[in-house]
């Protein structure tokens, strides 16, 4: 290869596990937070069904 | 009487379109990462000895590419310290009011803010480790964000290790605050302090209008993005928190 045309791309090829790497934890960092969001809502749902059967047996106790 | 204040609330027109704002921002992200490589014009860096034509144009310098990392580590930053506005909006609603949604609402902001200082972060040292051959040096630029994302985990500590809810809220709208005045600092300190080597694009010539506009497609991109997770988060707490309060009413 022309060795000015080496030197002109020299930092290329070294810099883009650099680029490629920063933009992929970005998005890591996105979706981590997007599955503690989740989470929190599957707990939530849980909560929800527990909260159903308090209920249910309220009503039991108030019927009977 | 004074006027009662409007509490936000989940479950209203920006939840609806929460969902499509975060799609929106994560293909108009893509888009603006595509653009930096296809679009964006490439920087020069040292001079070669030597000139070549490339693309029609005479090259007498090395080719950045690490420069790519710009388009959304800049965006990123910015999004963090609107993050951090909002919260500290919020903290200080809840100083004046004592209204336990303004804390919730501030509690949310911040973890949006930690989420893109981390990204920050991330994005920076890899330019950093590239660029300058360190993973960390004391850049006054570097060492504003890290304190500033340092008060910010000092804020999460705080929270856990109160356990009254008013008083809780009260000392971490503090801490809130305090994150928000250090952001014209962070901001500032590279024009401030003139041997800092941490890039300014402003003071060294502004970008070109294929760079801004790049930029700018990262910029609404990961604002939407924020904006999406946010009420995502805000909409998941709420539900949490008046599931809570149900949940007290039936045990009593």
């Amino acid at each position: 290869m022309n060795p000015v045309l080496e030197e002109i791309y020299s930092t290329i090829l070294p810099s883009a596990p650099f680029i490629i790497g920063a933009y992929a934890l970005l998005w890591l960092v996105v979706l981590v937070y997007v599955f503690i969001i989740m989470r929190g809502l599957k707990k939530t749902e849980a909560q929800m069904g527990v909260l159903e059967e308090q209920l249910a047996e309220l009503q039991e106790k108030y019927n009977g | 009487m004074a006027k009662e204040a409007k509490l936000p609330e989940a479950g209203q027109w920006p939840d609806r379109i929460a969902p499509w704002a975060l799609l929106a921002g994560a293909i108009l992200s893509t888009i603006g990462f595509l653009m930096a490589f296809l679009y964006a014009g490439p920087v020069n860096g040292a001079a070669v000895n030597g000139v070549e034509m490339i693309g029609g144009t005479m090259v007498s310098s090395k080719l950045l590419l690490s420069q790519k990392i710009f388009y959304f580590h800049m965006p990123v930053a910015i999004v963090s310290f609107i993050a951090l506005a909002f919260a500290g909006y919020y903290s200080i609603r809840f100083l004046m009011t004592r209204q336990a949604r303004f804390d919730t609402c501030a509690k949310v902001g911040m973890e949006i803010a930690l989420v893109f200082v981390i990204c920050t972060m991330v994005t920076g040292d890899l330019w950093t480790r590239f660029e300058w051959g360190v993973w960390w040096t004391w850049d006054p630029r570097l060492t504003t964000y890290l304190i500033l994302m340092l008060v910010i985990i000092a804020y999460f500590v705080l929270r856990n290790a109160i356990d009254e809810p008013e008083r809780r809220a009260a000392y971490a709208a503090v801490i809130s605050i305090i994150a928000l005045i250090d952001v014209p600092i962070c901001y500032m300190v590279t024009r401030l302090i003139p041997s800092s080597i941490h890039p300014v694009v402003l003071r060294e010539g502004g970008m070109t209008a294929d760079m801004g506009m790049t930029v700018g497609v990262c910029m609404i991109g990961l604002l939407l993005v924020g904006f999406g997770l946010y009420r995502m988060r805000f909409r998941q707490v709420r539900l949490a928190q008046r599931m809570q309060a149900m949940k007290d009413q039936i045990e009593d």
